[in-house]
């Protein structure tokens, strides 16, 4: 099944790789990194990324914590 | 359903540049956390905590980074302290890498996608 | 049994019967309410990160986007029927809100390199400075230029909307997501008024040649469709 991104403008062998491949770069920025999310579903099959997704609310609130604090101790400064 | 001839059919995307090998550069970059692999075994779960350790530490090393640059700039450190709180944070630094080779992981690899809400660093 | 979430939309419409999804996997609705969310009935705990599947969903999202505009899911959405009625039910006047906004809307990419050297390097050397000293320096010499660069990405954005702002009914600005990467940013234009914005935008790239620009689209609105976790994206550490 060819992928209705696979525009590309022939130039020579080379370009023509390149161009694919940015054509999916350019897909997988849009559909890995955006969308609609429900927090805590998203399992990527990959041990380290398990853990970065099923830990996120623990981990954004102490960074958030940590941004709070530094931003509070500036501006008292 | 809301097309009409004023609300016509969206062709499928088409993607531009002049510089082709510059963007395929940076996205590799903005899509570098992608796994490529399978592998649950106690290795990589190992390996999973220790980036996730290591990442905020390297975070709040870059914070305490900005921090003594600003007030070495505020200029409220006398030249002896400088030279104590550089030294302090290149080992900081020096000690971080150690521990990122130990582990195995690269730069890129500390750079923890949050999904919407962007990049850690 | 988990469902894969490709996308949700206001009603149903008619899909192709062809429609193939991740793993093969034939592509349906359920309707929530008010709601229809397109699934793939998926048998594993998690998803696959390979080219195929990441180009299959786009595939299946491109393919609703063609009837009418829907508020696209992330790669890699698995749950179960019920948490996907509970999530719809529970977010239901947000989503609503969202599918309104996007309505009758495509997005727009725009995505600029700039290759200059942000760090002054004439900035006075002493080659008598004490190590840690030194250390010290050169980080400050790291983030001016990181700054200078970001303050010159928010101008970059500025000019930008100046010339295609009166298209764009939204937008979301990501300033220096790599180095390198001056902007990334997503526009959300009407379908109509997409040819005008190309024109506008065309004009602009003209206007400054040291930028490099890549353009793309029309998207479904990856970008505007998210309702949860919108913190500021900037763990602002200026």
């Amino acid at each position: 099944m060819s992928s209705p991104f696979d525009q590309i403008i022939v130039n020579e062998g080379g370009e023509q790789i390149d161009e694919l491949e940015l054509s999916l770069l350019e897909t997988l920025d849009h559909v890995l990194n955006r969308g609609l999310v429900i927090a805590g579903e998203i399992t990527i099959s990959v041990a380290d990324i398990d853990l970065i997704f099923l830990g996120l609310n623990v981990l954004l609130s102490s960074v958030e914590t940590a941004n709070e604090v530094l931003r509070h101790r500036e501006t008292k400064l | 359903m809301e097309l009409s001839p004023e609300n016509p059919r969206p062709a499928e995307p088409e993607i531009e540049t002049s510089h082709v090998e510059e963007f395929v550069e940076q996205l590799s970059c903005v899509t570098s956390t992608l796994p490529s692999r399978i592998n649950i075994d106690a290795q990589s779960v190992e390996q999973g905590l220790a980036k996730l350790v290591l990442t905020l530490i390297e975070f709040i090393r870059r914070l305490l980074e900005k921090q003594a640059v600003r007030r070495m700039e505020g200029g409220d450190l006398s030249p002896e302290q400088i030279e104590e709180l550089g030294l302090a944070l290149m080992r900081l630094e020096a000690k971080l890498q150690e521990l990122k080779t130990q582990f195995g992981l690269a730069d890129e690899d500390l750079n923890l996608d949050l999904g919407p809400i962007g990049r850690l660093i | 049994m988990k469902v894969y979430i490709y996308c949700l939309t206001e009603g149903t419409d008619a899909l192709p019967n062809s429609l193939r999804g991740i793993a093969g996997a034939a592509v349906r609705w359920i309707d929530t309410g008010c709601f229809s969310s397109v699934v793939s009935d998926f048998a594993g705990e998690a998803v696959l990160v390979n080219r195929e599947n990441a180009l299959a969903h786009a595939a299946v999202v491109q393919s609703v986007f063609k009837q009418t505009t829907p508020l696209p899911f992330r790669f890699g959405t698995l749950v179960t029927e019920p948490k996907l009625n509970s999530y719809l039910t529970a977010r239901r006047e947000t989503l609503q809100r969202k599918l309104e906004q996007v309505r009758g809307c495509v997005e727009m990419s725009v995505k600029i390199v700039w290759n200059r050297n942000w760090t002054d390097e004439s900035l006075h050397k002493d080659v008598q400075e004490k190590p840690g000293t030194a250390f010290l320096h050169e980080k400050r010499r790291q983030l001016m230029g990181s700054e200078a660069r970001a303050a010159e990405a928010r101008r970059i954005a500025v000019w930008l909307e100046d010339k295609t702002g009166e298209m764009v009914r939204e937008k979301r600005i990501d300033t220096n997501p790599t180095e390198k990467l001056l902007l990334a940013a997503a526009y959300l234009v009407e379908r109509g008024a997409v040819e005008q914005y190309r024109v506008r935008l065309k004009e602009a790239r003209e206007e400054k040649p040291e930028l490099h620009f890549l353009v793309s689209g029309p998207w479904p609105p990856y970008s505007f469709a998210n309702i949860d976790l919108e913190f500021k994206s900037q763990f602002g550490v200026s």
